[in-house]
């Protein structure tokens, strides 16, 4: 499902070059449960955003779903963003101003997709986290574990096969972390590729595998 | 989409009211400034044709003076002499001509009762009716009849009759032009002149036929005469031809440029109207920089507004986003700002467009007319706000359009 081959990355800060990642392998199949662990520093967030496609790699291969990604324009990643990854973030990242359904909404939106099927995949998304009820309702009017139900209806609104999770638990409280856990849970069982970033051992005790990270390698 | 977009956009403008406001305003103000000045511009160019066409529309005037070339064997200098009959016989030598009037001019003196003045009297044909707009508001111009019979008629000018009288209907009554009696027939319908030639302006001038003229002082030698070319496009082979037609009967070198001096109005017409355009362009440049000055505000605002969002767009961007997307929304949203102020600037001209046509006609509007939104004004407005809102508009779109999704997440 994921294969990275010598995945470096370099960042450019004035003259000084920082190397987050130097040369990271990996694979992780189909139906995966993974966990990315390490310390502060150790590159497990430019690897996350070079999985979900919102960076690229400096050098290396990444196959995702069959597909070469390394190497695509910025606009050819975002339909693969939109349709083959869920993200689901810390801090939920959802639109403040918009509703719940609105949030909802919004990859099927980008996705081209017609009025009344968008309509229909929100109202199944809505029902599927129990917040159906609450759809009018603003981000701020909502308790952080709806919050991150309704980024968990929004990251599977394109039904994609990989979900994302940066530190998903990170911001809850210790009951919500764990409905939430038991949602992505359900989720991975239902088939889909789960990848989490976590730096709790709580949490990542979940997962099938666990991948440690240190100073940019895999170790 | 369109739903998010638009709730989005009257959040932006309702919660900072100062902000939209100011950013509006100088939208508003240049839109005004726009419209108003070229409007303005537009009205005084016209106003300025029109008293033009008060001395008369599509004439040439050419104006007998002296030789400034020998020719066959006269020194320069020699003064040019043309009759009226001369005058009168062109149309039958020269082709292109529709009217021509040989004209006569004096300052006389013109009494009625105690009333007595200096005015200009003019002696010319019935020709000179059309051609120099002296139309007759009540009565007539003189006729061929009282050419023939060299009648002591007259048609005075409207001021002339309000200050020899203090009314205007004053036809049959009887004034005295050198203390010899004159029947009045007509009076001149008032009309905007800003420009004349030997003397006054018609409307305290007294007209009467050029035969009367002539045979009352003995003149033998037109002032000037006047005529008016069938084709208006061939206005100057006609009046080269009518020069030499002219230096053969009265023997001056056809070449010689001042032995008639020509005073062509559509040539001068020309230029007037070239340089009212520019004018009108001028204001209207000023006017573009007014809200240029307005886009600039636009354009800033617009950057604050994309600062602000940046986790927006990240969010956007990393649901599957295109950049182009990005790029619409924030260019729309400029272009609304623009589009909205636009239209209020737009309106309140037109408020101010529709009170100055309240204003009654007096010194002031015959000199700058009447500005109104005539197509020329909107068209260029419009354009020109399209083009400072669509520069105001892609600049902070751009930038939007280009954030990093991972340092907008990370805000």
């Amino acid at each position: 499902m994921i294969k990275l081959q010598g995945i470096k990355k370099i960042y450019l800060m004035g003259t000084q070059s920082l190397e987050a990642l130097r040369g990271v392998s990996l694979k992780i199949g189909k139906g995966e449960f993974i966990s990315i662990m390490g310390p502060s520093g150790s590159g497990k967030s430019t690897l996350m955003n070079i999985i979900g496609c919102l960076d690229t790699p400096t050098a290396g291969e990444y196959v995702l779903d069959g597909d070469k990604v390394a190497g695509l324009s910025f606009d050819r990643l975002a339909a693969v963003r939109n349709r083959k990854i869920g993200f689901v973030f810390q801090n939920f990242n959802l639109l403040p101003y918009a509703t719940a359904w609105e949030n909802v909404e919004l990859p099927l939106l980008f996705d081209g997709k017609s009025a009344r099927k968008r309509k229909e995949r929100v109202i199944e998304l809505l029902n599927a986290v129990g917040l159906y009820d609450w759809r009018s309702h603003r981000p701020s009017e909502l308790s952080g574990g709806q919050q991150q139900r309704i980024a968990l209806a929004r990251a599977l609104a394109n039904d994609p096969p990989i979900l994302l999770a940066d530190e998903p638990t990170g911001n809850l409280d210790s009951k919500s972390g764990e409905e939430i856990m038991d949602v992505l849970t359900e989720l991975w069982k239902e088939g889909r590729t789960i990848v989490m970033v976590t730096h709790n051992d709580h949490i990542s005790a979940r997962s099938q595998r666990i991948i440690r990270l240190f100073d940019g390698q895999v170790i | 989409m369109i739903g998010i977009f638009f709730r989005n956009l009257v959040r932006d403008l309702i919660r900072q009211p100062l902000r939209t406001t100011l950013t509006l305003s100088g939208v508003v103000w240049g839109t005004f400034s726009v419209v108003l000045l070229i409007a303005f511009g537009d009205s005084v160019g016209k106003a300025q044709i029109k008293r033009f066409h008060g001395m008369g529309e599509g004439i040439v005037l050419g104006f007998p003076s002296t030789t400034t070339l020998p020719w066959q064997g006269l020194l320069k200098g020699k003064p040019v002499r043309v009759t009226p009959e001369t005058v009168e016989a062109i149309p039958d030598k020269v082709p292109g001509i529709e009217v021509i009037s040989p004209e006569f001019v004096g300052s006389r003196l013109i009494s009625h009762g105690r009333k007595e003045f200096r005015n200009t009297v003019r002696g010319v044909n019935p020709g000179f009716e059309r051609m120099r707009n002296t139309i007759a508001e009540t009565g007539r111009f003189i006729n061929p009849e009282d050419m023939a019979g060299r009648k002591r008629v007259c048609m005075i000018g409207d001021v002339l009759a309000q200050d020899l009288f203090d009314r205007l209907d004053v036809v049959g009554e009887t004034i005295f032009i050198d203390n010899v009696p004159f029947t009045v027939v007509g009076v001149m319908r008032k009309k905007q002149q800003n420009s004349n030639y030997n003397g006054q302006r018609d409307e305290r001038c007294a007209f009467i036929p050029w035969t009367t003229f002539a045979a009352l002082y003995g003149y033998k030698y037109v002032s000037n005469f006047i005529f008016r070319p069938l084709d208006l496009g061939r206005s100057k082979a006609v009046t080269e031809d009518v020069k030499k037609h002219l230096a053969k009967l009265s023997g001056f070198n056809p070449a010689d440029p001042d032995a008639i001096s020509i005073w062509d109005t559509m040539d001068f017409e020309k230029q007037f109207t070239t340089f009212f355009m520019a004018f009108t362009v001028f204001l209207g440049v000023i006017g573009s920089f007014t809200l240029l000055v307005g886009g600039v505000g636009v354009a800033s605002i617009m950057r604050v507004v994309v600062d602000e969002r940046t986790r927006e767009i990240g969010i956007k961007l990393a649901v599957g986003a295109r950049r182009r997307t990005i790029l619409w929304q924030f260019f729309s949203e400029s272009l609304v700002i623009m589009l909205l102020g636009g239209l209020i600037g737009f309106g309140l001209s037109a408020g101010v467009l529709q009170a100055a046509k309240a204003v009654p006609a007096g010194s002031f509007s015959d000199f700058v007319g009447v500005p109104v939104l005539n197509p020329l004004v909107i068209v260029s407005t419009v354009l020109i706000l399209l083009v400072i809102g669509v520069v105001a508009g892609i600049i902070p779109a751009r930038t939007a359009a280009s954030t990093d999704p991972i340092a907008a997440l990370r805000k």
